[in-house]
């Protein structure tokens, strides 16, 4: 097991691609966790909210984001390694199919694509988590709307702590910034709603 | 008894990829079969490519031993450039 997370750690030092999954982290959790606050706040401003409706919608939602991440990125990454390798290639004047490059271009491109799907699948089936309680009973739909809401400001506010720990800034301000972008979507949901 | 010659020390030049970096690829050498200590000197680097110089010692080398743990750290012996052989009486 130690001996897989060394050569793990080794493939992902091997093709960079720890500073690009950082990225498709931040963008992607930030992205999942956004729509779902869309899915909740247009549902709950358009009338009464169905706890099974928004349950389904936000799996959905999450399933149809971790598909399109996980398909998406791989063959994006796919192309752009396998020209990269076959750019090393011809600088080697060698064949590399025999190599720790390819096996660690093909865990880079798998890492890369698992990363893309998990972030704004996680980050949005924690936003419908409330709703799950309030199907069964144990707190009203209200709540489970308001919850929901803190959770996913919750979720942004430390994607934006990550953030400012990468760019080494005020990691409380980075994620109040992130926070602020959630409570402005949230508002022009509503105030759309609400013409 | 006479023993059979072997070799006890070459120098290579290897062409390699920016990464792994020579420290990883030193240490992938030297766990190979009759490797016991490894050198590296960078002679020149380019876009993609770092020109080295491998001297690798042990008590026992073999070349294409050796030779198969540097390609598959994606790097490519240019040339043998010195060999020091010996035998044991």
């Amino acid at each position: 097991m130690e001996n897989y997370l060394k050569k793990f750690r080794f493939h992902l030092r091997l093709t960079g691609v720890s500073a690009i999954s950082r990225r498709y982290f931040v963008m992607n959790a930030f992205d999942g966790a956004l729509t779902a606050l869309g899915v909740i706040v247009g549902a709950w401003t358009s009338g009464p909210v169905q706890p099974r409706i928004i349950i389904g919608a936000g799996l959905g939602v999450s399933l149809a984001m971790g598909i399109s991440g996980f398909s998406g990125t791989y063959f994006v990454e796919r192309a752009e390694r396998l020209r990269k390798l076959e750019e090393l290639e011809k600088s080697l004047l060698l064949d590399l199919d025999n190599s720790v490059h390819v096996k660690a271009q093909k865990t880079a491109m798998i890492w890369a694509a698992l990363v893309d799907a998990l972030s704004p699948s996680i980050a949005a089936v924690t936003a419908i988590v409330p709703f799950v309680f309030a199907h069964y009973g144990l707190i009203s739909i209200n709540e489970a709307v308001i919850i929901s809401l803190i959770l996913i400001l919750l979720v942004l506010f430390m994607i934006g702590v990550y953030l400012g720990k990468i760019s080494r800034e005020r990691v409380i301000i980075s994620g109040i910034r992130i926070m602020i972008i959630g409570i402005i979507t949230a508002a022009i949901i509503i105030l759309l709603g609400n013409i | 008894m006479v023993k059979s010659p072997t070799i006890k020390r070459v120098v290579l030049d290897v062409l390699k990829p920016h990464q792994p970096t020579i420290p990883e690829l030193a240490s992938r050498i030297v766990s190979c079969n009759g490797a016991n200590r490894v050198k590296i000197s960078l002679a020149e680097i380019d876009q993609n490519t770092e020109s080295i110089k491998v001297q690798v010692e042990g008590s026992n080398i073999n070349l294409e031993t050796i030779k198969t743990c540097i390609e598959e750290m994606g790097a490519t012996i240019h040339s043998v450039d010195e060999v020091e052989v010996a035998r044991k009486v």
